[in-house]
C-alpha cells in the first residue's frame, strides 16, 4: 500500500470521528465498458467504505453519445459532477470554463509539480490552459493493428511475415482476404474505424507531409498533395472503387472479437486486449489474433502513427464546493489503481509506474503498442473539433459513397475546417 | 358518434362485366396480395430473426426457418448489456409518460371542448383561433426553445420534463370541440334543470356520452407518443428515466450489441402496441377515419 | 366569491365556467406553445454557444444572413424537399389505389385493411433498426431485388449510394404511413352516398368513367386532407434520417431541415443559429399549408 493511501486511509478515519458527517453526492458519467464497469464499481464501494460521507454515482452511457448527453446536461446546467471523453470533445469544456482546475491537494498528489511528474512528458498538454491544468488521465490510447491470425492462414498467408506495412500493401492484403458474393462483402480483410477521422485520417494524411490545421492556426488541410492521396485512398477503398468496405458496414472492431470469420483485420486500442478476453476467452494472443503497428505510406516524409488521445476525468465549475472536492478526491483514488486499470480493462493511465510496472511490461503486445506510441501524434483538440471531426466525416463520405472527384472534395472540406475555426456555421 | 364496424361496399368501383374486367378483378387481387406480402416482410423478419443466432441473421440466404430456434435473444434484451434490466424500465417508463399524457390530453381536451362550445362566452371564438393556431406548429421548431423552458423550470432531466410539453394537443381540443358541437343541448339543459353543476354536468353527462371519442384520442395520443424519440434525446440523460425509443437508440450504439439481440429488442418493443392494435383495432380504424370526417 | 355568485346572472356564471373549462388549455399552449415561438425568435437574433455561460449577444438578423449564406442549410432543404416530394406523392396515390381496391371487394375488407395498418403501429425506431438490417448488403433487400430482376451478387448499396439512401429513408416512411392513409381513403370512399352512383349507372356510366367522373371529385377532399397531411409529416422527419446517420449512412443527401436543427443546436452548439433555423422551417410550413389551402378554396369556387 502506497503512503499516499495510507495517509488518505488516516485521514479518512479522522474524518469519520469528526463532527459534521454531512454527506456529499458526486455523480459520475462515464462512457459503457464493461471490464472497467466491474473495476470501478468495486473501487467506488471500497471509496465509500473509506469515505462514508462521500457518495459516488457511475452512469454509464455508450460512447458515441456520451458527448451529446453531457452537452444537452451542461447546457441545461444540470451537468455531472465528473466526467470523462476523448481529448477533442473535452477541450471545449475547458475554453468555456465549464469545468475547474485540478485540485492537487484533495486529489492527494500535493502540488502542480508533482502532479506533472507523475505523468508522462506532454501527457497532460490537451487539458493545461494557462498553464493549469484541468483535467487527470483515465487513459491514453493510440490504436494500432488488430489482426486475426484464422483469417490470414485461411487465405493462404503467413500472418507473423505477411502482414501490411504499409498502406499500398494494406489495400492488396485487405482485397486479398476479403470474400465476396458477387459486390457483396461476405468478409472484410480491413476497415477502418468510422468515423473517428480525427485518430486515423489526420495522421495518414501528415505521413505524407500534410497538415490539418496550418502553422498560422488559421489555414487548414495545409498539402493539397497529401490529403488528396488520403481521399483518392479512401475512394479506393469504397464501393465505388475496389469495395473493400465502407462506414455503413457493421462496427468491425465489434465484430473482431468473435472470430467469425467476417473480418481479418481492425484498428484498436490496447483496451481491446481486456475486451476479446471478455467476449471470447478461447480467442488467444498469438494464436488467434495479434498485433502489428499502424501502417505508413510507402513514400512517407514522417514517420508517424496512429494519433494517440486522452480521456480525463474532469470536474463540473458549476458543483458545489463540497462536491468538487470530494470529486477530486474520488479521481485521486481512482489514480491509485493505475496497474488495476491497465491489468483488468487495458487503460493506461500513462503515469511513469504503471509503465515501469511488470503487469505491463508482461502484457500482450505492449512493445508493439509503445513503439507505435513513441512516434504517434496528439490528436487534434481545439474549440471546434466536434464540428472539424464533422467536416472529415464528410468529406470521407463524399469520396467513398457519393464517388466524388477529390479535388472537388478537398476544396470543400479546407473551406469546412476553416469556418469551423472561424466559429462560424 | 357511435361506434360501428362499417363494411363498405360500392364505394370504388366494381370491374367484373366484361373480360377485361375480370381481368382487372383478378390484377386487383393480385395486387392487394403483393402489397400486404411486401408490407408484412419487415415484421416478419423482426420476429423470425429474434429466434435466431446472431450470426444467422445477415447470412445469405436468409432463412425463413430458424435452424437452430433460441430464446437466449430474448434474455439478452432484456438484461441488457450491463445486466441491469433497464430494457424493461425503459418500457415501463413509456408506458407511465405516454400513458399519463394520453390520460391528461383526453381530460383537458374535452374540457376545453366543452367550455368552447356548450359554456358560450364571450372572447371563446378567439379563444378556439389561439389554439387551432398552435395546431400549425410542428413540434420539431418549438424544440429548442421548448428545451430551454424546461431547463428553466428545473425539469430537465425527469418524468415531468418528459410529460409536461405535451400535457395537451391542439389536435385534442379540435377533435372534441368538433364532436362537442353535434352534442345534443338538451341532455345538459335536463341536467341543470336537476341542479346539478357545471363540472357534474361535464363528468355525469359529457364524458359518459362521449366516451368513443375520447377512446380515439386517447389512443391517437398514446401511438403518438410512443413513438417520440426527439424529445427524449434532448431531455433525458439518466438511464433511469429513457423511454423505450430512447433505449432502442443506445442500445443500438453500445459495442456489446449484436445483430440477435437488437431484433429482440425491437420485437419485444413492437409487441404492446401490437397487442393494443388487435384488440381495440376498431378504434385505430376509428382513429384514421376522424380525419376524414373531421373535414365535413 | 361565493356571495356574488349568488347574484350572478345564469348567462354570466356559465360563462365563468366556460372560462374555467377553457383556462388550464389557455395556460398550457401559452407557456409551451406561444412562448417558446416568441423565445426561439428572441434567441435567432441572438449568438449563444450552448455551452458558454456568457449571456446571448444580440446579432440582429445575422444568424438569418448566414443561414441565407450557408450552403449546408439550401443543402437541409434540398434534402427535406426531396424527402417530402418523393414521398408525399407515391403515399397519396398508392394509398388511394389500395383503399379503392380494398373497398371494390366484399371480402377480407377488415383484414386488408388491419394487414396495411400494421407497420403504424411499430415504433418509428423500431422500424429504422429493422430495416437497416434488411437494407444491409447481406440483407433481404439485396436477396430480394436480386431475385425479381434475376441476377445475383449485385449490391444495390441501399445505405450507401447518396441516391440509395434517400429511397432507403423514402421506404421506411412509405412503409410505415401507407397502411395510416389507406384507411383515411376508405373512409373518404364510405363517405360517398351509392344513390350519385346508381343514378350514374343507370345513365349507362362503364366502371372507369364512374371512377374518373363521380368518385375522384367527390372524394376530393379527403385527397385534399391526405395530401396536406403527408406533405406536413414528411417534412418533420426525424428518427429515421438520424438513426441512418448514425449507422453510418452519408449524411448530406438525408440531413434534412429538422437533423439540422438539431445538430446544430447538439453538436455545433450554436443554439441562436439553431433557432433560426427553426423560425425558418415554422414560416415555411405556415406558407405552404397557407397555399394549400388558397388553391383548394379556389378550385371549389
Amino acid at each position: 500500500m502506497s503512503r499516499r493511501r495510507l495517509t488518505v486511509l488516516s485521514f479518512a478515519l479522522l474524518m469519520s470521528f469528526s463532527i459534521a458527517l454531512a454527506q456529499v453526492q458526486v455523480e459520475y458519467w462515464t462512457h459503457e465498458d464493461p471490464n472497467r464497469t466491474a473495476l470501478e464499481e468495486e473501487l467506488i464501494a471500497q471509496f465509500h467504505a473509506e469515505h462514508p460521507d462521500i457518495i459516488v454515482t457511475r452512469v454509464t452511457h455508450p460512447s458515441n453519445t456520451l458527448a451529446q448527453l453531457i452537452l444537452t446536461a451542461f447546457a441545461a446546467s444540470r451537468g455531472p459532477d465528473i466526467f470523462n471523453m476523448e481529448t477533442f470533445n473535452e477541450y471545449p469544456y475547458i475554453v468555456n470554463q465549464r469545468v475547474v482546475p485540478v485540485d492537487p491537494v484533495a486529489a492527494g498528489f500535493g502540488s502542480y509539480d508533482a502532479f506533472y511528474a507523475a505523468y508522462l512528458d506532454g501527457m497532460l498538454d490537451p487539458v493545461t490552459v494557462g498553464g493549469v491544468p484541468y483535467g487527470i488521465p483515465l487513459e491514453l490510447t493510440n490504436w494500432a493493428i488488430f489482426l486475426n491470425m484464422n483469417v490470414f492462414r485461411d487465405a493462404g498467408l503467413d500472418p507473423l511475415t505477411d502482414y501490411p506495412k504499409t498502406w499500398e500493401e494494406m489495400m492488396e492484403i485487405a482485397d486479398q482476404l476479403t470474400v465476396r458474393d458477387g459486390e457483396i462483402i461476405t468478409r472484410r480483410g480491413f476497415d477502418f474505424r468510422y468515423p473517428y477521422y480525427l485518430n486515423f485520417m489526420v495522421p495518414m494524411a501528415q505521413q505524407l507531409g500534410g497538415q490539418l490545421i496550418g502553422d498560422d492556426g488559421e489555414s487548414a488541410i495545409v498539402g493539397d498533395e497529401a490529403w488528396l492521396r488520403v481521399l483518392a485512398y479512401f475512394r479506393e477503398w469504397g464501393p465505388h472503387g475496389r469495395n473493400l468496405g465502407g462506414p455503413t458496414y457493421a462496427n468491425a472492431r465489434a465484430l473482431f472479437n468473435f472470430d467469425n470469420d467476417d473480418i481479418g483485420m481492425m484498428e484498436s486500442g490496447q483496451y481491446q486486449i481486456a475486451r476479446i478476453a471478455n467476449d471470447n476467452p478461447g480467442f488467444l494472443p498469438g494464436e488467434g489474433w495479434m498485433v502489428v503497428p499502424f501502417p505508413v505510406w510507402e513514400d512517407a516524409v514522417e514517420d508517424l502513427a496512429g494519433a494517440y488521445y486522452g480521456h480525463y476525468w474532469m470536474v463540473n465549475a458549476q458543483s458545489s464546493a463540497d462536491e468538487q472536492e470530494a470529486a477530486w478526491k474520488f479521481i485521486g483514488y481512482m489514480t491509485e489503481f493505475a496497474e488495476e486499470f491497465f491489468a483488468r480493462a487495458g487503460l493506461l493511465q500513462a503515469s511513469q509506474a504503471v509503465l515501469d510496472s511488470d503487469t505491463f511490461r508482461n502484457h500482450p503486445y505492449s512493445d508493439v503498442f509503445m513503439a507505435d506510441l513513441a512516434r504517434a501524434p496528439a490528436i487534434y483538440y481545439g474549440d471546434a473539433s466536434p464540428q472539424i471531426k464533422q467536416v472529415l466525416q464528410d468529406a470521407v463520405e463524399a469520396v467513398m459513397l457519393q464517388n466524388r472527384e477529390p479535388a472537388e472534395v478537398l476544396v470543400t472540406m479546407r473551406e469546412g475546417v476553416e469556418r469551423a475555426l472561424r466559429g462560424e456555421y | 358518434m357511435a361506434l360501428q364496424t362499417q363494411q363498405i361496399h360500392g364505394g370504388g368501383t366494381r370491374f367484373r362485366r366484361t373480360p377485361l374486367g375480370v381481368v382487372a378483378n383478378l390484377l386487383g387481387w393480385a395486387l392487394l396480395i403483393v402489397a400486404v406480402l411486401l408490407v408484412l416482410t419487415p415484421v416478419a423478419f423482426m420476429f423470425v430473426a429474434s429466434f435466431m443466432p446472431a450470426r444467422d441473421i445477415l447470412k445469405m440466404p436468409f432463412s425463413w426457418w430458424p435452424d437452430p430456434i433460441i430464446f437466449e435473444n430474448f434474455w439478452h434484451a432484456i438484461r441488457g448489456n450491463d445486466g441491469r434490466f433497464i430494457f424493461p424500465r425503459a418500457l415501463l417508463n413509456s408506458v407511465f409518460v405516454s400513458g399519463t399524457i394520453a390520460a391528461t390530453t383526453v381530460l383537458f381536451s374535452t374540457m376545453a371542448g366543452y367550455g368552447l362550445t356548450k359554456l358560450r362566452f364571450r372572447g371563446a371564438g378567439i379563444v378556439f383561433l389561439f389554439i387551432l393556431s398552435t395546431l400549425m406548429i410542428p413540434f420539431e421548431t418549438v424544440m429548442i426553445p421548448l428545451y430551454v423552458v424546461i431547463t428553466n423550470l428545473g425539469m430537465q432531466n425527469s418524468y415531468a420534463g418528459l410529460i409536461v410539453p405535451f400535457l395537451l394537443s391542439a389536435f385534442g381540443v379540435f377533435l372534441m370541440r368538433q364532436s362537442l358541437l353535434s352534442f345534443p343541448d338538451e341532455l345538459l339543459d335536463a341536467a341543470r334543470i336537476d341542479g346539478a353543476s357545471e363540472p357534474g354536468i361535464f363528468f355525469r353527462v359529457v364524458v359518459p356520452n362521449l366516451w368513443p371519442v375520447m377512446a380515439v384520442l386517447a389512443i391517437l395520443t398514446f401511438e403518438s407518443q410512443w413513438d417520440n424519440l426527439i424529445w427524449p434525446l434532448l431531455v433525458v440523460q439518466s438511464s433511469e428515466l429513457r423511454t423505450m425509443p430512447l433505449y432502442v437508440v443506445t442500445f443500438m450504439e453500445e459495442k456489446s450489441t449484436n445483430e440477435g439481440a437488437m431484433v429482440a429488442v425491437a420485437a419485444i418493443s413492437s409487441i404492446p402496441m401490437l397487442i393494443i392494435f388487435f384488440t381495440l383495432s376498431q378504434y385505430f380504424i376509428r382513429g384514421a377515419n376522424v380525419f376524414s370526417a373531421g373535414k365535413e | 366569491m361565493a356571495r356574488n355568485s349568488a347574484r350572478l346572472t345564469v348567462g354570466t356564471r356559465r360563462a365563468l365556467w366556460g372560462w374555467a373549462f377553457v383556462v388550464p388549455a389557455l395556460a398550457f399552449f401559452g407557456l409551451f406553445a406561444f412562448y417558446p415561438i416568441v423565445n426561439a425568435f428572441v434567441l435567432s437574433l441572438h449568438r449563444k454557444n450552448v455551452l458558454s455561460l456568457q449571456p446571448p449577444r444580440f446579432v440582429g438578423f445575422q444568424n438569418y444572413v448566414d443561414l441565407w449564406n450557408s450552403a449546408q442549410f439550401w443543402n437541409s432543404w434540398k434534402a427535406t424537399g426531396i424527402f417530402t416530394v418523393s414521398t408525399a406523392v407515391p403515399l397519396v396515390l398508392v394509398s388511394l389505389l389500395l383503399a379503392t381496391l380494398i373497398v371494390s371487394r366484399l371480402r377480407l375488407q377488415r383484414f386488408f385493411q388491419m394487414a396495411l395498418y400494421t407497420p403504424a403501429v411499430i415504433p418509428g425506431v423500431v422500424a429504422a433498426a429493422i430495416w437497416l438490417m434488411l437494407l444491409d448488403p447481406r440483407g433481404i433487400a439485396n436477396q430480394w431485388v436480386n431475385f425479381v430482376l434475376g441476377v445475383s451478387g449485385v449490391d444495390h448499396k441501399w445505405l450507401a449510394s447518396p441516391d440509395m439512401v434517400r429511397l432507403s429513408t423514402v421506404l421506411v416512411y412509405f412503409w410505415g404511413k401507407l397502411g395510416f392513409f389507406t384507411i383515411i381513403f376508405i373512409a373518404g370512399l364510405g363517405g360517398i352516398p351509392t344513390s350519385v352512383k346508381e343514378a350514374a349507372r343507370v345513365d349507362g356510366a362503364t366502371g372507369a368513367q364512374l371512377y374518373r367522373y363521380i368518385t375522384l371529385p367527390l372524394l376530393k377532399p379527403t385527397t385534399l386532407l391526405v395530401s396536406i397531411m403527408a406533405m406536413i409529416f414528411c417534412m418533420r422527419t426525424f428518427s429515421t434520417q438520424y438513426l441512418f446517420t448514425q449507422s453510418g449512412a452519408p449524411r448530406e443527401p438525408i440531413n434534412v431541415v429538422t437533423l439540422g436543427i438539431y445538430t446544430t443546436a447538439i453538436r455545433d452548439y450554436q443554439i441562436g443559429l439553431a433557432s433560426a433555423m427553426s423560425i425558418v422551417l415554422l414560416v415555411v410550413m405556415f406558407v405552404l399549408a397557407f397555399l394549400q389551402f388558397r388553391v383548394s378554396r379556389t378550385q371549389d369556387g
